[in-house]
């Protein structure tokens, strides 16, 4: 490394309450180089860079830019010092014209607004054209495709003059081709002596394009390494924590802890020819919210009392693939039949009673009524059936007993069954959710994140619910984020990424390193592992 | 545009929940949370009216007693109290009945104005028919009247998307001027000295109670109605699924409630319970369809449905007390001089007052 | 038609000065609901002062302050406070409603002939004020007119050709880019919302200056609401807007002067116009007619992390 690095960040700590997200974290980024800032989720990357975009405020540390101690408590800080941040989700004004958008909160030069705005256009074209970042200056932004609109953010920075530019997760929503041409300009941009921060967890993508890369993971950094010392292997070693000994002692995550323990051993040792089929789905396709159809032509049969667990990183079609199983998002094409009814364009009541049951990702949003209380919450699906009303009218007085019951077997902390939801912990709200699945008696359960945020205790009590809901001949989806959680309870295992199938393993067969490639998008593997 | 962050929800996106799981407040501490901020609201709306009122160079003291005391000093002002609560209350769920699906009814005079003159056509035309079949017949001509002029509001927002704000309180204006032209032209009496029509037939008049001062018998209707409109609510699958999506529309979707017919649904009931405004008016205080009858039921209709915060039982009590103020603000300009007005800004500071208690609990909760 | 046109005139001014005042705020996000009572306090105050002071000019100034001041409290409410746009609007639509009564009684009471003030005196510009059927209308008016009409450019200019414009308006559009950017979302919301409230009430205050003189409870009758009407119609831009008050203006007259007219159906039927032609267009308005993205939400700055 020569002299002093563009960006030294050093000793980073950061706390949210008790939370340690950042823990003593050092960074260094030299000029002319693409460094690529690896982990997984939780891991501290995002956090890290919005520490360094003034978004927020570390509690110790330094970054210097340049070898200058630098104060950035804002983004606009930031930006003065020549930092600039591309986000997941792009702040644009949607009914703005690109160079609007880019000359948007600066200074225009050259006496009269048309005047700036006319030398703005030129510097955006010659921007441009500089860095291969093709887009029509005098497009409204609302018309282009996810890739161009990317380009726009990437040239807002430019445009201020930035110099170290943080991009958060770019390729998630980008096509292939759309991907080269990215790291094409990244490359053109670093020759021209800039810095690029690369947030990412695509091993591929990162040797791709990265000079160096930093892996993180538990808010600490893990190591930092060479393009040329290291290959795929190696990355995803260290990504899920090889280097720190086996995999078992150095993540002993709860769920592992918990699959070896509870009732791993006794769990019945399946393979998928097993089971009698539950649910069928065919062909299906289903657009996400930014209109890309991200999950194409999906097949999949779930058994009854089968567990299939979905191991995946955020963003490559959980969240649609559940709503598309529970019938709240509507399929573009293709059929899904559970136990035999064709659900394909129902409502979603008909879903419901269909014994399809869903454990939304958002609690808070898609799971609570948070002003009634657990009586309401745990009544809410089930509230037109037979079982819930008397004369017509819904029975209160048995909807409480039974939410009695349900606060005592599922273990929800609260004074009566009156407790207004919106008050209960994340980890009581769960169990709140949980016992409404359940309540419903699922034929067909899809479980998103089940335990993000969730103490041991209500982990394992999740374990232990979706356990004996299986042996009970329910037909189990879980989708998670937590790899060592989808290997530990899952009969199955199905590697998610881009929406699409990357692997697939039943639970006796299934390594992890393995899986933690197919699920980053690495194809070559090095055991040949069933797909 | 979604506004969570998919892929990375570290300790940035939502803190994970570490802190210790408190047992919840118990029923009477929530009922204190309730309650105090709202007394507190109240009082201060009356001191903050009574200083307005001192500076105005009147007797606050003589003019707040008269507005808050004269309901109870005679049986008079009794019954017109309760002649006056039975639109308010009325015009407080044409309100608060959509709400409770998150649209907003502006529309209740207009609604109870077409349930008048809906009332009353049945009234005139059939004049000569027995109470037994006229009076009902009146009441529901107006409850179908107001709900088929909410119904347009409702076919636009639903077919078109018109706003529903907009297009109630247009339809307001528009049934201003459709039962001047029924006042002045239709069914008119010119002897009446002020745009109305000719009396209803006796068959279509509510019942009288009592003696001088006589109550009509639509106070007992609405009593009733409250009743089985709180029970609605809270018993039926469509009251809790209204409910419920006001509470969390994306978490009643995704547990299968159709909210779109729903809120279409809310607007039609609302204005069906403000034609039964119009029509109860008719049957039991005037006797006939006359401009103006709607008042100012609308705004205090809103009132009532705000303060009483999605409380259906709340509700006739609230509005109880708006009736009390309203028939106190007439003997305060007798008494005291001070315009009745003043009594409308009052009701205003009660209801911003009542927002801001909400920050100022939240505030003083979180730093438990 | 030349006197139909100076009766349309008027009305235009009242619909267009209260409408640039409800896009100005509606262009940062802050959907402003206290129209019907702004004005009809604007107009009560408006009267009072220029009664008591015996100047027009005084009582439209003063007015402009009072819809100020009620434009500050919605202002700090949405964008500090972070109440319901909508459910403030009401309570102050409330509020300035009685206000407008209270204090006209209290300071006239009752009387049998309503107290006047002068109208305002008009100016003739030289030559075109001589042209045959729009020279009257449009070229012999009073100050306020002329006041309106260079507002409306303005306010075009500024939305429209201006650095300063093009920041204001992505305040309404994506508070969240424009704050990320260093735009002050809640110093153009509340600057807008002051001055924009401040000019409804001097739409309402200006009502009884052309002609009668005279202030009288309900005189709004509806104009309020229709003033929103028209800001959603005219999609929140104010040269859209100054030609679609032309058109309520037109219907108000139209409405006005049903009783006289005897077109052979009952007046009250051509009366109802500007209500039933509101509603119709916004039917089909929906087509074209855009509006602020945001327009109606608060912004939170803390959810900034998590957009």
């Amino acid at each position: 490394m020569t002299a002093t690095p563009r960006l030294a960040m050093t000793d980073v700590v950061k706390t949210f309450g008790p939370v340690r997200a950042l823990d003593t974290v050092s960074l260094e980024v030299g000029a002319n180089e693409v460094h690529g800032l690896l982990g997984g989720n939780g891991a501290g990357k995002t956090t890290l860079m919005n520490v360094l975009f003034g978004l927020y405020k570390a509690d110790s540390g330094t970054v210097l830019i340049d070898g200058k101690a630098a104060v950035i408590n804002s983004p606009k800080d930031a930006i003065a010092l020549g930092v600039g941040m591309v986000h997941q989700t792009f702040l644009q004004v949607d009914t703005y014209t690109v160079t609007e958008n880019i000359v948007l909160g600066t200074a225009l030069e050259g006496g009269s607004h048309s005047n700036g705005l006319r030398a703005a256009r030129e510097r955006i074209v010659e921007l441009s054209e500089r860095f291969g970042l093709e887009v029509d200056p005098d497009a409204v932004v609302e018309d282009l495709p996810v890739g161009v609109r990317q380009r726009v953010e990437i040239l807002k920075a430019l445009f201020r003059g930035a110099q170290v530019l943080i991009l958060d997760e770019p390729t998630t929503n980008l096509t292939p081709q759309e991907v080269d041409a990215l790291f094409a300009s990244l490359r053109a941009m670093v020759k021209e002596g800039m810095s690029i921060i690369l947030i990412t967890h695509k091993i591929r993508e990162t040797l791709a394009v990265c000079d160096k890369m930093t892996v993180m993971r538990d808010g600490a950094r893990v190591q930092t390494l060479d393009r040329a010392e290291t290959d795929a292997e190696h990355l995803a070693a260290v990504m899920v924590g090889e280097s720190h000994g086996s995999y078992e002692t150095a993540a002993p995550s709860t769920a592992v802890a918990l699959g070896a323990t509870a009732e791993g051993a006794t769990h019945k040792q399946v393979v998928h020819g097993d089971f009698a089929p539950a649910i069928r789905i065919e062909s299906v396709t289903v657009r996400n919210d930014h209109g890309v159809d991200l999950i194409h032509g999906f097949d999949l049969t779930v058994g009854e009392g089968e567990i299939v667990g979905f191991a995946g990183v955020a963003g490559n079609g959980q969240v649609e693939l559940a709503e598309a199983l529970t019938g709240v998002r509507p399929l573009l094409s293709g059929s899904i039949t559970v136990q035999g009814t064709d659900l394909t364009r129902a409502q979603t009541s008909h879903w419901l009673s269909a014994g399809v049951a869903y454990v939304p990702e958002d609690r808070h949003r898609d799971g609570i009524l948070p002003k009634a209380g657990i009586t309401e919450n745990l009544i809410l699906g089930s509230h037109r059936g037979r079982s819930a009303r008397r004369a017509g009218l819904i029975d209160w007085k048995a909807a409480r007993e039974r939410a009695s019951v349900a606060i005592d077997k599922f273990s929800i902390r609260a004074n009566s069954p009156a407790t207004r939801a919106g008050d209960l912990s994340g980890g009581n709200i769960q169990r709140v959710i949980l016992a409404r699945a359940f309540a419903h008696e699922p034929r067909l359960l899809i479980l998103h994140n089940p335990t993000r945020g969730l103490d041991i205790g209500s982990t394992r009590f999740v374990y232990e619910q979706i356990r004996e809901a299986a042996d009970s001949g329910c037909a189990i989806v879980v989708i998670s984020e937590d790899l060592d959680e989808v290997i530990a309870i899952s009969d199955r295992v199905i590697a998610l990424y881009q929406g699409g199938q990357a692997g697939e393993w039943p639970s006796t067969e299934v390594d992890p390193y393995e899986v933690g490639r197919r699920m980053t998008g690495l194809s070559t593997s090095r055991t040949g592992g069933a797909a | 545009m979604s506004t969570m962050q998919k892929s990375e929800t570290g300790p940035g996106g939502s803190p994970p929940v570490a802190k210790p799981e408190a047992r919840g407040p118990g029923i009477l501490t929530n009922i204190a949370w309730t309650v105090v901020p709202y007394v507190a609201s109240v009082v201060l709306a009356f001191f903050l009216g009574g200083l307005l009122i001192q500076l105005m160079g009147y007797n606050a003291v003589d003019a707040l007693r008269a507005v808050l005391t004269s309901s109870f000093d005679t049986s008079f002002g009794m019954v017109e109290t309760l002649h006056k609560w039975v639109p308010i209350v009325l015009c407080a769920y044409a309100f608060a009945i959509p709400l409770a699906t998150g649209k907003f009814n502006i529309g209740a005079e207009g609604q109870m104005l077409l349930g008048a003159t809906g009332g009353a056509a049945v009234g005139i035309t059939f004049s000569d028919l027995p109470m037994v079949v006229l009076l009902p017949a009146t009441l529901v001509a107006g409850v179908l009247a107001g709900a088929l002029w909410a119904g347009i509001a409702a076919l636009l927002l639903v077919r078109f998307r018109v706003n529903e704000i907009l297009s109630t309180v247009l339809l307001n204006f528009v049934s201003f001027k459709l039962i001047d032209w029924v006042a002045t032209r239709v069914w008119p009496d010119a002897g009446a000295g002020h745009p109305a029509t000719t009396p209803v037939g006796d068959g279509a008049r509510l019942p009288l109670l009592g003696s001088a001062p006589a109550m009509h018998s639509g106070v007992l209707l609405v009593l009733a109605l409250a009743i089985f409109i709180a029970v609605a609510m809270r018993f039926t699958p469509t009251g809790f699924e209204m409910r419920a999506v006001g509470d969390n529309l994306r978490a009643s979707m995704v547990n299968g409630v159709r909210t779109s017919r729903l809120a279409g649904a809310g607007l039609v009931i609302g204005g069906g319970l403000g034609g039964l405004a119009g029509a109860i008016d008719v049957a039991g205080v005037h006797g006939r369809m006359l401009e103006g009858m709607q008042s100012n039921f609308l705004i205090l209709g809103i009132i009532v449905g705000l303060m009483a915060r999605g409380s259906m039982l709340a509700l006739p009590v609230v509005a109880f007390g708006i009736a009390v103020l309203e028939y106190g603000a007439g003997t305060m300009q007798l008494v005291s001089a001070v315009p009745v007005e003043m009594v409308l800004v009052i009701e205003a500071l009660i209801l911003l007052l009542l927002l801001l208690s909400d920050l100022v609990r939240d505030r003083l909760r979180s730093a438990r | 038609m030349s006197e139909f046109l100076v009766l349309v005139v008027p009305m235009w001014v009242v619909f267009t000065l209260a409408a640039q005042g409800t896009i100005l705020s509606g262009r940062t996000g802050v959907f402003n609901v206290t129209q019907e009572g702004v004005m009809a306090l604007g107009a009560s105050v408006g009267f009072l002062v220029s009664y008591k002071m015996g100047s027009n000019l005084v009582g439209l100034l003063i007015a402009f302050l009072v819809g100020a001041l009620v434009g500050l409290v919605l202002a700090y409410m949405t964008t500090q406070l972070r109440l319901d746009q909508f459910v403030v609007g009401l309570a102050l639509f409330f509020a300035t409603t009685g206000a407008a009564g209270l204090l006209y009684r209290q300071v006239i009471g009752v009387t049998m002939t309503p107290p006047r003030v002068d109208t305002l005196p008009k100016f003739e510009i030289p030559l075109l004020g001589d042209l045959p059927l729009i020279g009257d209308a449009l070229f012999v008016q009073d100050y306020v007119f002329y006041f309106a009409v260079i507002l409306s450019l303005v306010m075009f200019w500024f939305l429209q050709h201006t650095s300063a414009g093009l920041d204001f308006r992505s305040v309404g559009e994506n508070p969240k880019a424009a704050d990320s950017l260093g735009i002050n979302v809640t110093w153009a919301r509340t600057w807008s919302t002051v001055v924009g409230t401040g000019l409804v009430a001097v739409g309402g205050a200006y009502i009884p200056l052309p002609f009668t003189g005279i202030y009288t409870d309900g005189m709004i009758a509806g104009r309020g609401w229709l003033v929103i009407a028209l800001a959603f119609l005219g999609g929140w831009r104010p040269l859209y807007v100054v030609a679609g008050a032309a058109f309520f203006a037109a219907m108000d007259v139209l409405g006005q002067k049903a009783q006289v007219l005897g077109l052979g159906i009952p007046h009250q039927f051509i009366e109802m116009l500007p209500f039933v032609a509101t509603l119709l267009v916004m039917v089909f308005a929906l087509r074209w007619a855009r509006q602020p993205a945001h327009l109606g939400m608060n912004y939170d700055r803390e959810s900034r992390l998590v957009g």
